[in-house]
């Protein structure tokens, strides 16, 4: 038998236990569900908590049922007690729908980037009315995002995201790692995303002369083809 | 020991784990497999598949590499009923296959063999699409016939996965999506040819101002040995910045189908598998054979179908009927088909989940109701034909669990319908309408 409690399923008393992220559930929600569970109730849905000191335990999954506890006024709930790493707190709540999730737009596959942009449409009161999903993910998915430092080339991107509302709704579900951009880049389609000053610059590194009046496109075909 | 007297060694309930011990190297054997190249318990993601196999090359042993497996094996107990397709026994282990097939690990399979040493079924896959190739063939009979049938289609894969665009509802949009995809995947790079075997409306070749042939078609139809490179006709859309001209093949209706013959003449002259073994002269010039098919369950339906090896069935979210009809082709007209290819020892076709075409956003009434619709359209399946269960193929997304009803949709778009007044591929005139197939392309086939 382990001395540890982790694992196990307790009855604790209720002043032991800390709040951990409150919940954003609506007040009619906890009220129903308190009423239901009534002073002598037991909560089968039970709080997970990590232990914080003797007899000192903080939530960190389920705080919905903490928020009904507290206005059901229960002396004792029922708690699984977790282990105090960060990966269970994160896979907790993960689990609770208490985190969410995000999808890094470096390395994701269309199909993660497909479902993420999904989720995001379906929301009730989504600022992203009007975008067409099959070419936000299409065009996501074929420009050169391993090197995108921001979401903000999103907004060139032709598809009705502008900076703003609606970036700020794609900026809940993606983060990004950047590659840094190598030295040599022919890919037409990533030079075509810098600046003239940035292809300048990049060509001025390879030794290329007579840039300085040089258009664009000019400067697209040069780096392109070298 | 051969695999005759492996096969009459077994005991009659042998588990899974005594087939897999005696039975599976002889048969991987039997198939051209040496021992080197054959990898028991291969691992796929977090599970492993009970064999793979890949015939080495050069140095490249794959029983020391590991890389690029060829075929994957999946052994039942001899107690598992795979015999019968409706049997759940059948469908967990072919689920289980295909899992496997469609794991990212897995792009080099192109085989997957499902046994029990009482029954042996090969499937295909081509790109993300899995079907079976040859059906539950039972091992007891002739053991030498099967084998070589088996080692055969493994050894001489098909380029082309054939697949028929049909709904037995008009006005769904078979001709767009056929015209459309074929576009789609040639921008990917891919052969196309398509087949308007639609003599009655030909819209396909009108719909790239191409004018029908006369006779040629049947011709070919008829003949023992059809020459159907002959009556093939390149379609190439050329524009001033694009450096490749983008194309496709076609194979336009034939006008002499309807005005000469009627239906009866044309059966007693045409045989059932006619247009399958045309097709299967080009099966190995093209990736995809996509086949326009009338919108009715008559003669050219039933060809059409009876050629493919998957069906796309569009439907219309607002149109009853084109959902009802969508349902009874998969319960009971590509069965037909099933049982009339299972005569020749070949399997197939199966239905791929149904698409949305021309559809509305995800909110609003018309979709509830269609929701609704779809619900009793299973039910009613689930009662009239013998526990068949229609789900997957109208919300592909659900899961154990897991309510998900999104479906596979083309949203209505005026570019599409526009440029069929321009007489070209909506995919190659209009960016959004590209991507829109191009979506639909990723969901089904690659």
């Amino acid at each position: 038998m382990s001395l540890s409690d982790v694992g196990n399923l307790m009855c604790l008393p209720f002043d032991e236990i800390q709040p951990g992220q409150p919940t954003k559930a609506h007040e009619y929600l906890i009220q129903s569900a308190a009423n239901q569970l009534g002073l002598e109730g037991r909560n089968w849905i039970p709080l997970v908590v990590k232990e914080i000191g003797p007899d000192q335990y903080q939530v960190i999954g389920n705080s919905f049922v903490y928020a009904v506890a507290v206005e059901a006024e229960l002396e004792e709930v029922w708690c699984i007690i977790a282990d105090d790493t960060p990966e269970t707190v994160a896979i907790t709540q993960a689990l609770a729908q208490e985190t969410q999730p995000k999808t890094n737009l470096s390395t994701a596959s269309r199909e993660e980037i497909s479902v993420a942009v999904d989720y995001l449409l379906a929301q009730p009161s989504t600022p992203l009315k009007g975008v067409n999903s099959a070419s936000l993910v299409t065009r996501l998915d074929e420009a050169p995002r391993k090197y995108w430092k921001n979401l903000q080339p999103i907004t060139k991107l032709g598809c009705r995201i502008t900076a703003g509302k609606k970036l700020k709704a794609l900026e809940q579900v993606f983060y990004l790692t950047p590659e840094p951009m190598p030295d040599v880049v022919t890919d037409r389609t990533l030079l075509e995303s810098l600046t003239t000053a940035q292809l300048k610059a990049m060509a001025k590194k390879r030794d290329i002369e007579g840039i300085s009046k040089l258009k664009k496109s000019d400067l697209v075909n040069l780096l392109a083809a070298a | 020991m051969n695999l005759e007297e492996v096969l009459k060694a077994l005991p009659a309930d042998a588990a899974e784990a005594v087939v897999e011990l005696n039975f599976s190297q002889p048969f991987l054997r039997a198939l051209g497999f040496e021992y080197q190249e054959m990898v028991p318990q291969f691992p796929v993601g977090r599970r492993a598949v009970d064999h793979a196999a890949r015939k080495n090359v050069g140095e490249d042993t794959f029983l020391t590499s590991y890389q690029n497996p060829y075929l994957y094996m999946e052994v039942k107990g001899r107690t598992e009923n795979l015999s019968d397709i409706n049997h759940p026994d059948y469908r967990r282990a072919a689920l289980q296959l295909k899992h496997y097939l469609l794991s990212p690990e897995s792009k080099s399979v192109h085989w997957g063999l499902l046994t029990n040493s009482i029954h042996v079924q090969l499937f295909r896959k081509h790109g993300k699409v899995v079907h079976p190739v040859t059906p539950c063939l039972p091992i007891t009979g002739d053991l030498r016939r099967i084998v070589k049938d088996i080692k055969q289609r493994i050894d001489k894969p098909r380029r082309a996965l054939i697949v028929a665009i049909y709904n037995n509802k008009g006005g769904v949009g078979k001709t767009t999506t056929t015209l459309n995809l074929a576009a789609t995947l040639a921008l990917l790079k891919k052969r196309v040819l398509i087949v308007d075997f639609d003599p009655n409306q030909s819209d396909l070749g009108d719909a790239l101002n191409l004018k029908p042939l006369k006779g040629k078609i049947l011709e070919v139809l008829k003949s023992k040995e059809p020459a159907t490179r002959d009556i093939i006709t390149p379609y190439k859309f050329e524009h001033p910045r694009l450096k490749e001209s983008l194309g496709f093949d076609i194979i336009l209706a034939d006008e002499d189908l309807i005005s000469e013959l009627d239906e009866a003449r044309f059966k007693q002259q045409v045989k059932f598998h006619a247009l399958r073994r045309s097709l299967e002269i080009v099966q190995d010039d093209y990736d995809y054979i996509l086949i326009d098919s009338p919108p009715n369950w008559r003669i050219f339906a039933q060809k059409a179908l009876c050629a493919a090896d998957v069906v796309l069935i569009p439907a219309r979210h607002d149109n009853l009927h084109s959902l009802q009809n969508a349902g009874t082709a998969i319960t009971q007209f590509i069965p037909e088909a099933q049982a009339k290819r299972c005569e020749v020892g070949d399997a197939g076709p199966i239905a791929l989940p149904i698409f949305m075409n021309n559809a509305f956003r995800e909110t609003g009434p018309q979709v509830h109701l269609m929701h609704q619709a779809i619900a009793k359209i299973i039910k009613d399946a689930r009662r009239n034909s013998s526990g068949f269960d229609l789900t997957p193929y109208f919300y592909p997304k659900n899961r154990r669990g897991h309510e998900n009803r999104k479906m596979i949709t083309i949203p209505y778009m005026a570019y599409i319908s526009r440029a069929d007044f321009m007489h070209m591929p909506a995919a190659f005139a209009f960016k959004p309408a590209r991507e829109q197939y191009l979506n639909l392309v990723k969901e089904y086939f690659l």
